[in-house]
């Protein structure tokens, strides 16, 4: 046995790089940079952590950790995501660490339901409440981007179920473009889910920007009066009971996901203390990191070297432009209903459903010019409505794609 | 149907369901004898 091939069988993380193609030799090392830039700017807090700062690790691993398999081809001892025949699913999972994990909670969409429910646990339905109307009218000027999107991903060459899929980064939610993906194109979930979580990261440094642009500085400074309404615990449940039942009803094709989001909301309302710290820690932070693992460790370079990734990486940046966009022009068509009373239209960008990120740039933006405005609550509303319409947008693209064939 | 139209119709299929869902909600808040909110009348009312 000569040096070279002890060498390769001594370091085949190495040796992989020489024995494949040299397109996806490079394509790993720029994963290998880009997982530690996404983890670096994760710890420097430039980016979300607590999604990229495992999935930037899992996107290093997945890339070196190569190794030569019994069948003389490279692989990983991570999760094969390509793996469909029962029997060598079970093989596999006795192998692969992360392979049940992956099947069990990430490919059925446990995880983003259970991200979900999460995000359910920390809204407040009384933001709603106070300004039902204006909530939900941002909140569908918001969603534009998601149904323009549409229509480009298919006039750029998608099928129309890979444009659902990317349209829903539109709705600028994390859970629910990787159910989306998950339901209507689940052989391009990984790139999207990938590029999706990168640009909800980034929305709030290109947010602000949109905000500025569209409304000038003598408009961003206003305060708006609310009265919180007096509304019961018992009227809240009863609401988000009813709310559940009905979107559910409406939209079987997303009830996993609508069921989640309400539930987490019930419990809340409810006060079962033990749920809710159960569902606001263990089983978000839980989920959450999980899926930050799990989508770094399926960035291998074979996955993302899909031709339709660059069309992916536009047509993300556009869906989330837009969505900010008409949002902002939705908080200036309430505005001018209103009379130019009581209203600041920088509310329009907290009706894209990144809770609370936007509901948070628009109180920044408001407070920048007077420091005395207050506009987190209609925001939050706005905000809130952004995640129930998103949610209904994508159940009703699931269940009429059909419609397009 | 081709893809504007298709998408044309979501939209407002997604807008029509939205609305009628805080319709639903301001009126089941008005049954059970909600106080208002918004001093512009907006709120629940």
């Amino acid at each position: 046995m000569d040096v070279t091939t002890i060498a390769m069988n001594m370091f085949p993380g190495i040796a992989s790089f020489f024995t494949q193609d040299p397109v996806i030799a490079g394509a790993r090392v720029v994963l290998i940079i880009l997982g530690f830039i996404l983890a670096y700017y994760g710890f420097k807090r430039t980016l979300e952590p607590l999604i990229m700062v495992p999935m930037g690790i899992g996107m290093i691993c997945i890339n070196t950790g190569v190794l030569f398999l019994a069948d003389g081809n490279t692989g990983t001892l991570f999760l094969n995501p390509l793996i469909a025949n029962p029997n060598e699913l079970i093989n596999i999972m006795q192998v692969n660490f992360l392979q049940p994990i992956y099947n069990f909670t990430f490919s059925n969409s446990l995880v983003a339901c259970m991200v979900f429910m999460g995000v359910g646990a920390m809204c407040e339905i009384g933001f709603i409440l106070a300004s039902p109307w204006t909530s939900i009218i941002i909140a569908i000027f918001a969603e534009a981007g998601t149904f323009a999107t549409l229509v480009l991903g298919v006039w750029f060459g998608l099928a129309p179920n890979e444009a659902v899929a990317v349209a829903s980064i539109g709705g600028a939610d994390g859970p629910m473009v990787l159910f989306t993906s998950l339901m209507a194109a689940p052989e391009l979930f990984v790139p999207i889910s990938v590029i999706a979580y990168l640009y909800l990261s980034l929305t709030y440094a290109g947010y602000p920007w949109i905000v500025k642009w569209m409304v000038p500085k003598k408009y961003r400074g206003m305060d708006i009066l609310l009265d919180m309404p007096e509304v019961s615990k018992k009227s809240k449940f009863i609401f988000i009971m009813v709310a559940c039942g009905t979107l559910c009803l409406l939209l079987p094709m997303a009830a996993p996901l609508i069921m989640s989001f309400f539930l987490g909301m019930a419990i809340k309302e409810a006060e079962i203390v033990p749920y809710q710290d159960l569902i606001e820690n263990t089983v978000m932070y839980t989920a959450t990191i999980l899926l930050g693992l799990l989508l770094g460790c399926l960035c291998e370079a074979s996955t993302l070297l899909n031709p339709k990734v660059a069309i992916i990486v536009a047509l993300g940046i556009l869906a989330l432009a837009i969505s900010g966009v008409v949002g902002v022009v939705g908080g200036w068509v309430v505005y001018w209903a209103k009379g130019g009373k009581n209203f600041n239209p920088v509310v329009g960008i907290a009706g894209v459903s990144c809770v609370p990120s936007t509901a948070k740039i628009a109180q920044h933006a408001a407070e920048d010019e007077n420091p005395f405005a207050v506009v987190m609550p209609v925001a939050m509303g706005a905000n809130i409505a952004g995640v129930i319409v998103s949610a209904v947008a994508c159940g009703v693209m699931i269940s009429t794609i059909g419609f397009l064939k | 149907m081709n893809i504007v139209e298709y998408a044309a119709f979501a939209y407002l299929a997604t807008a029509v369901i939205s609305l009628l869902l805080i319709a639903l909600i301001v009126v089941l808040n008005k049954f059970m004898g909600g106080k208002p909110g918004n001093e512009n009348g907006e709120g629940v009312e």
